[in-house]
């Protein structure tokens, strides 16, 4: 029995220590949304390319799609660039751009250089959607549901990984 | 020696007024009640860019605006819970400082009592073996 007892604070420290280094481990970076199973919150914001037009819900019309937090100060979004113009040119997936906290013309010129994968892009220069949207930190990417519900947030770079993991099941290839 | 424990006292509660007229120099408008509020909710509330750290310890832009929008809504007249339910719906409940019991977090919740729980009776064991040597 003594003998049982003294391996007891030993046995204890072995699950402690694989219990902490598993959860170290797990990634945390990637914070699941409030807003899943949800409707996008209602917004009435201007266009980004044109300021007299204003953007609302009902303007998301090509469903399910992505919505694209982005901006020009963002590095990780100019990564994804290249990505988003495969999606929407080679793939047909409707993606709408929320800019996020940024200047008018320097997103424009950005869209010019780089090409514009967006249907069309919301300008949110004081983050309000953003925060609407639970957004933490640009690039983020909202899948919609062809009903208008939010089903999947991913915060970060969308790569390929990313795609085939969360997304790409609910854009079916012709 | 009274004056001793006084300051000793007073420095104690030095760095929350600091704090307390910082946020006034920076969030205008507020009355004394409701700049502590700010404060209280400030510290209590998770940044969700660095999540080791408050909004009120973190200059992330995230942290600046969520910082903005409770002060605006301090000023709305909205309430703590208001204001935290404003937040939970759009961060979730990650935002609020208030981990959730279940089988991940349980460990943290009970662990230390469990611990004690074992000490002492570690120390009973012990004491016991003693005094039986002893008679």
């Amino acid at each position: 029995m003594r003998k049982i007892l003294n391996v007891v604070p030993l046995l204890i420290f072995c699950i402690l220590l694989v219990y902490l280094f598993v959860l170290l481990n797990e990634d945390k970076n990637d914070l699941t949304s409030a807003l899943i199973g949800k409707e996008i919150p209602v917004f009435e914001l201007p266009s980004l390319k044109d300021p007299e037009l204003v953007l609302e819900n009902k303007d998301l019309k090509d469903l399910p799609a992505l919505i694209n937090v982005w901006a020009t100060w963002c590095v990780a979004c100019a990564v994804e660039h290249p990505f988003l113009l495969e999606l929407s040119n080679n793939k047909g997936v409707p993606i709408y751009g929320i800019n996020y906290k940024d200047s008018r013309k320097k997103a424009i010129d950005y869209l010019k250089r780089k090409k514009d994968p967006f249907k069309f892009n919301i300008f949110d220069s004081s983050g309000d959607l953003g925060i609407d949207l639970g957004v933490y930190g640009a690039p983020e990417t909202f899948l919609i549901s062809q009903k208008g519900t939010i089903i999947d947030r991913h915060a970060g770079a969308l790569n390929s990984e990313i795609w085939d993991q969360k997304f790409r099941i609910y854009f079916p290839e012709d | 020696m009274k004056m001793r424990y006084f300051i000793l006292i007073a420095l104690f509660f030095f760095p929350l007024e600091l704090v307390q007229s910082n946020a006034k120099e920076v969030y205008p408008n507020l009355s004394e009640q409701e700049t502590r509020r700010f404060v209280d909710l400030t510290h209590n509330l998770r940044c969700p860019k660095c999540q080791s750290s408050s909004l009120s310890g973190s200059n992330a832009p995230i942290s600046i605006d969520l910082k903005k929008i409770i002060y605006k809504l301090i000023l709305e007249g909205k309430s703590n819970k208001q204001i935290k339910t404003y937040l939970k719906d759009r961060y979730g409940e990650y935002i609020l400082y208030d981990p959730p019991i279940n089988i991940f977090t349980s460990i943290l919740w009970f662990g230390p009592f469990l611990l004690l729980f074992l000490t002492l009776l570690v120390i009973l064991i012990y004491i016991r073996n003693r005094s039986t040597r002893e008679r």
